[in-house]
């Protein structure tokens, strides 16, 4: 309708065409908003995705030039949302400042003495120690809390000197570390003449004087004491002794107070250059080791052969020697600066170098904020304040997918360990024994499946009285529509522990019910014909009795075929023989109860492809001679091969993504091993355990959206090529 | 067509005359014989499956005889009481396993019985495993008492005296007395229910909405809230009234106890306020059973559930996964009709639709818990959030819509089920002959007319298959719900006497989930095992029933066209 004809009509046609528009408007804008959302379904994923792929950078935020001069601050400090600047000075002050304009916001006093060195107070955040002019360790904690008064937001600075002012002597000039954990402390030293003196103070409280500690002393490994460094390891029951000069270490297990052994002696070997420096990453379950020719190592703690020690298994490399390294407070990032006053952010699990910053000139003091998204730089009395953007330096292609030389790990694994307890700890997010898990699920579903369902599928469309099909073709569909959390409750609680008590049995149950068919059927054969006559089209049905009969004796007689076979239990032979475990819930009880989930729709779909076949290629077929199993093969099957394979397509598409029956019947454990006999963990049983414990926005539910958009597109091409296939078919069949 | 044409191969029998075994087997009938198995195992799958489900859930609620039995162990005789759950038979070597007892060498099996001998805490574990050749004496105590109890699962006994206010009651008939006092008891938990569910329920949220009226006024800058505090007192000492009376109706259900004797001569006293229901299975008779048999139902089906889910009813997850639904199809009828209306009636048909067709069909097959990801990441964490940070910011930074709830799952599952509308709705709709639609137009109707007059009339049963077919896959979904709503055990139902009554930001129960966590999350699944049998079928029943009302529809529908088309 024009506008013109609009214009001329009458008030009740004027209505009625505008109910047409009305109507025509509602709609479009509805189909096309449906549409739509479908499409942003594509496009949130993309958007969650994204993220996890950008690159990451370090810019300058703020300079400050300060009004005394900052070459005596020994350590520095920021509160959590980076409002508070702690500067620790060399005359025993502690100084605030905020962190936007740099002003002075108060001073406290910590030790009426001079300090030589401060350093956290591993592996705490908030606390520290220090060294005095009298080699005295004095012990004292930051806090920064946010407090209202009358609705005005304010930050409260604490310092608290810990133990009641006590201090520890250590000796002049020498190395000394600390570890404190959550009653205990142990204090590490070097004494004249290189024995190290293990102090541990035990049932200690911050408001209490240290009690007399006990003592371990280990022996002098001869080498000039003033070059020795002294590093905690892990949970304090370590002790890394570095020669600065030679790049010599010891690796020293303490675990006990009482005795102490060598696990390893080595050297920090670099190719070309010398040994400059270490700097232990997070967790201090591994190291960066610098040369002095631009090369940056990863040292990690991990099995070597019988013992522990220390194995080099990635290599940064720069143009310039790196001379400063810090790392990240709550990931395993680092920050290392080079001669010519370089920055280079990097990231050691996904071996990423990130960003790079020109810092000018090397500072005497870098430090990164608790959140690692500030770096604070100090030089003579100018701060420089750097804004880092790093919101996912663990994630790379070759993380997600290939193997990964974790800490603590004799070889680089594929492993997915998204959490734990641990702060320290490395998550560890390969892909791979995911979707290893989620094809192999779908891989036994399908062997069940595939056979069952397209040789039933024959049976129907070809041979099966049409009253029968009636009935036996809703039937099976209606399986389709049977929860799959009952699916996966039966085969968890029920099929799970009868396979695991008839193993040998079940796995029989492939044979003897077919051959026991086809006794029966060459028997029918010696039947007189008016009697099998009756049962035309129906014979189907009277497989059903042969069946259960035949899988009930075997099903009986487990032990004795168990016994006949292995000559012993199933699962005792697999163990012995071919070293195989067996689950309770594993890839045959997936297979079977996912294939009962899926062959639904493989046989609906096949179902339909072969009984559309027209009807005169199978009649010239016969009439030329061909037998009736030579013209299914030959002739039906062939023109309907297009639509089965679309069904196995659409199948394959459910298996990869069902959740609850894997959820409910394997242990999810993500392994990779195709093994019969064991568990796995797919995408969407990952997605459905990990999914409503992850932060949003951290990398892990970023991750977690990625497998969920793998998925997705698994599933999606799976379809089309299935559609596509279909509607070829269907257009042939139009032709034929 | 006719069965003639269709079945040329069928039309030389497979029943053939007599042959020679590789004659036979030359002619590829085994195989064809083989097709026939594979529909054999198909339909024996199906109805095994649900015959499996039915007769376990169905089980569940007949009240067994409880047997007293004698029996030999490491420390002598000993007594146990309650319902054999499971007889099976072991081999000999897993019996050595689990016992050190000496038994017959030449047996080559050895029976055993799965008996609940219920009485948590007087009884280490409620189930037990009894050889049969062990058992000395077995008998069925006409007096012997099931309780079902609130707390610990049932317990099984003799009545030795009743108490009221700790005084021993005389009666000449204590089974009587009992459940004379069962019944008083339950009608005393009936008033305190309703006056915690009524109005002290109600006294919360009245509460619950000054505090965040106060909070909104805070962030406005307006601290006058004297109003508020007049109307809190208020209702505090409203509070304290029903909160007296809840406590009155307390001491008086804990008024009378009772105490039996169980198995091991040992007694134990149970309070009436925990009883919930006792029957005397053994003197029942097949009548009294049956009437017990069916109250037992009633009540799984109408009650709340008790002891994490492993007992009572699945009231609120039926009345859950019911409101959800409904709420889903609400949502999914209009947008997929209309989805399926622009493609197939205003949209140019061309490549660009041929695509969108394709991606609607191929969104039926994205996997569901792919659907819950989306739906908790843009539902709830993004347009949620969004809503809280606009509407509620006086309740954060606890969230109201930022967090799973009833209008998210409905939401996610509508977008999940809408492609199964769309294409429903579209076969219908090219189903219709064009000559009617043209008939129609000719006759000077509008294409709105047509489309509400001839159209949409026509396709209406396709419509509602769609539908049909939409709710019987969300009514079964667990996946996606597991992260867009569902909790295992939901304090209060979405629906309730406070204003706006359908709370669409609250988590709520649902079956299949019901059925996972009881299942797989319980402490104690061999109690719990009946009960998800139970609500699997009631699941299984629901799904069957929608589909089965589907598959009528379409087969009504296509009887329909063809009465059009003539």
């Amino acid at each position: 309708m024009t506008e013109q004809t609009h214009q001329k009509l009458p008030p009740q046609a004027r209505a009625r065409s505008f109910v047409d528009q009305f109507t025509k408007n509602i709609v479009r804008t509805g189909g096309i908003a449906v549409i739509g959302a479908i499409v942003l379904i594509m496009g949130y994923f993309v958007w969650v995705v994204v993220p996890m792929f950008l690159p990451s950078s370090v810019s300058v935020s703020r300079s400050h030039e300060s009004e005394n001069t900052l070459i005596d601050v020994l350590n520095v400090s920021s509160d959590d949302r980076f409002e508070i600047l702690s500067y620790v000075r060399a005359n025993g002050t502690i100084e605030f400042r905020n962190a936007a304009t740099f002003e002075v916001v108060e001073t406290q006093i910590i030790i009426d003495k001079r300090m030589v060195v401060v350093k956290p107070l591993y592996p705490l955040a908030d606390a520290f120690v220090g060294r005095t002019i009298d080699d005295e360790l004095v012990f004292f904690r930051v806090t920064h809390e946010v407090r209202f008064d009358q609705e005005v937001r304010r930050v409260e600075n604490q310092l608290q000197v810990l133990y009641d002012e006590s201090m520890i002597s250590i000796e002049e000039s020498l190395d000394f570390d600390v570890y404190r954990s959550a009653d205990k402390m142990r204090v590490a030293s070097i004494r004249p003449g290189g024995h190290i003196l293990v102090q541990e103070y035990s049932d200690i409280d911050d408001y209490f004087e240290l009690e007399k500690p006990r003592e371990l002393e280990i022996d002098s490994w001869g080498r000039n004491e003033a070059n020795i460094e002294l590093i905690f390891g892990p949970r304090g029951r370590w002790i890394y002794e570095i020669d600065q000069t030679t790049g010599d270490y010891r690796l020293l297990n303490v675990a006990s107070i009482r005795r102490h052994s060598m696990e390893q002696e080595g050297t920090f070997d670099i190719t070309d250059g010398s040994f400059a420096l270490i700097h232990p990453v997070l967790g201090r379950y591994s190291f960066l080791v610098a040369d002095d020719q631009g090369i940056l190592n990863h040292w990690i703690l991990g099995p070597v052969g019988e013992t522990q020690g220390l194995t080099n298994i990635r290599t940064f490399r720069y143009d310039e020697p790196i001379v400063e390294v810090v790392a990240e407070h709550r990931r395993k990032g680092f920050f290392a600066i080079d001669a010519t006053g370089q920055g280079h952010l990097g990231y050691t699990t996904s071996a990423r170098k990130l960003a790079q910053v020109p810092l000018g000139i090397v500072p005497h003091l870098v430090a990164f904020s608790p959140r690692a998204d500030r770096i604070i730089a100090i030089h003579e009395d100018q701060v420089d304040v750097f804004k880092v953007s790093n919101q996912h330096p663990e994630i790379s292609w070759s993380t997600l997918w290939g193997r990964v030389w974790y800490e603590g790990y004799e070889k680089p694994v594929y492993s997915w360990q998204s959490s734990s307890a641990d702060t320290d700890f490395e998550p560890k997010f390969s892909l791979a024994p995911l979707l290893f898990g989620s094809i192999k699920a779908a891989c036994y579903a399908m062997l069940v499946a595939t056979p069952l369902a397209i040789m039933g599928a024959i049976y129907t469309a070809v041979f099966m009285a049409p009253s029968m099909r009636k009935i036996i073709k809703p039937g099976i569909e209606i399986m389709a529509a049977l929860p799959t959390v009952i699916l996966g409750f039966l085969a968890g609680l029920w099929l799970a522990p009868i396979i695991e008590e008839n193993l040998t049995a079940v796995m029989l149950l492939i044979i003897i019910p077919p051959v026991g068919v086809w006794v029966f059927a060459y028997c029918t054969t010696l039947l007189p014909n008016r009697i099998t006559a009756r049962f035309e089209g129906w014979f189907g049905a009277l497989t059903v009795p042969v069946i259960i009969l035949l899988a009930y004796l075997t099903l009986a007689n487990d032990e004795f075929l168990s016994n006949l076979i292995f000559g012993m239990d199933a699962r005792i032979w697999f163990y012995e023989k071919a070293g195989i475990e067996y689950d309770q819930r594993n890839a045959l009880i997936i297979g079977i109860a996912m294939g009962m989930a899926v062959i639904p729709t493989i046989f609906s779909i096949s179902e339909d492809a072969i009984y559309g076949v027209p009807q005169h290629l199978v009649h010239g077929s016969l009439a030329l001679g061909a037998t009736r199993w030579q013209t299914l093969v030959r002739v039906v099957l062939l023109t309907a091969s297009p639509g089965i394979f679309s069904a196995v397509m659409i199948g394959m598409g459910r298996a990869v993504g069902e959740t609850m029956i894997v959820l409910m019947a394997t242990g999810n454990t993500p392994i990779m091993d195709f093994n019969l006999f064991q568990g796995m963990r797919t995408f969407a049983a990952n997605i459905a355990v990990e999914m409503p414990e992850s932060e949003v926005g951290s990398t892990h539910f970023r991750i977690l959206f990625f497998t969920a958009f793998v998925l997705f597109a698994i599933t999606f091409v799976f379809n089309t090529i299935a559609e596509v296939v279909r509607q070829r078919l269907r257009s042939r069949y139009g032709n034929l | 067509m006719e069965t003639s044409e269709r079945l040329p191969l069928e039309h030389q029998s497979l029943f053939r005359k007599r042959q020679s075994f590789s004659n036979w087997f030359k002619s590829g009938d085994p195989w064809i014989w083989l097709t026939a198995t594979s529909v054999g195992t198909s339909i024996i799958a199906v109805l095994g499956l649900i015959g499996l489900i039915a007769v376990k859930g169905l089980a569940h609620f007949w009240p067994s005889d409880v047997v007293s039995l004698s029996f030999e162990s490491e420390i002598g005789i000993q007594d146990i009481a309650g319902e054999i759950v499971q007889k099976e038979r072991v081999s000999l070597d897993q019996y050595k396993e689990s016992s050190l007892r000496p038994v017959d060498p030449d047996l080559q099996s050895i029976e055993r019985w799965m008996i609940k001998s219920g009485n948590r805490k007087v009884h280490a574990p409620d189930f037990r495993w009894i050889y049969f050749h062990e058992i000395q004496t077995q008998e069925n105590l006409k007096d012997m008492i099931v309780f079902e109890r609130l707390e610990w699962g049932n317990a099984y006994g003799t009545i030795l005296e009743i108490r009221e206010l700790g005084e021993v009651v005389s009666t000449d008939n204590l089974w009587h007395d009992l459940r004379s006092r069962i019944k008083r008891v339950k009608e005393l938990r009936h008033e305190a229910k309703l006056i915690q569910n009524g109005a002290i329920d109600r006294i919360n949220y009245q509460l619950e909405k000054l505090r965040l009226e106060q909070r909104r006024r805070e962030l406005r800058g307006n601290l006058n809230v004297s109003d508020i505090e007049e109307e809190r007192t208020q209702l505090t000492a409203e509070y304290s009234n029903y909160e007296a009376e809840l406590e009155t109706v307390y001491t008086q259900l804990k008024r009378d106890e009772v105490v039996i004797q169980v198995s091991g001569n040992r007694e134990s006293v149970i309070p009436f306020s925990n009883i919930v229901r006792a029957w005397q299975p053994n003197s029942m008779s097949w009548f009294g059973k049956f009437g017990h048999y069916c109250s037992s139902i009633w009540s799984f089906l109408t009650e709340g559930s008790r002891e994490a889910n492993t007992e009572g009813g699945v009231f609120p997850a039926l009345f859950g996964t019911v409101l959800m639904v409904l709420l889903m199809s609400v949502l999914v009828t209009p947008f997929g009709v209309v989805a399926a209306l622009y493609l197939r009636e205003y949209a140019r048909q061309g490549v660009f639709v041929k695509l969108i067709r394709i991606a609607v069909n191929n969104l039926a097959g994205v996997p569901s818990i792919v659907y819950g990801v989306f739906g908790l990441g843009f539902f709830v964490y993004l347009v949620g959030g969004t809503i809280d940070d606009i509407f509620f910011q006086a309740a954060q930074p606890a969230p109201t819509f930022g967090t799973p709830g009833l209008i998210w799952a409905s939401l996610t599952l509508a977008l999940l089920t809408v492609p199964v509308v769309i294409v429903s709705t579209e076969e219908g709709l090219t189903r219709i002959p064009k000559a009617l639609r043209e008939g129609s137009l000719a006759l000077g109707a509008t294409k709105a007319e047509t489309l509400f007059k001839v159209v949409l009339p026509m396709a209406s049963p396709s419509i509602l298959t769609g539908v049909i077919l939409a709710i019987a896959r969300a009514a079964g979904e667990v996946a996606p719900l597991m992260l867009v709503g569902v909790v295992k055990l939901a304090p209060t139902l979405p629906i309730d006497g406070n204003f706006p009554f359908l709370h669409l930001d609250r988590k709520f129960m649902h079956l299949g989930f019901h059925i996972y966590d009881v299942g797989f999350q319980s402490p104690n699944v061999d109690a719990a095992r009946p009960l998800v049998f139970a609500t699997a079928l009631l699941l299984v029943i629901i799904i069957i029933v929608l589909n089965l009302t589907a598959i009528t529809l379409r087969n009504r529908l296509e009887a329909r066209y063809r009465e059009a088309m003539q």
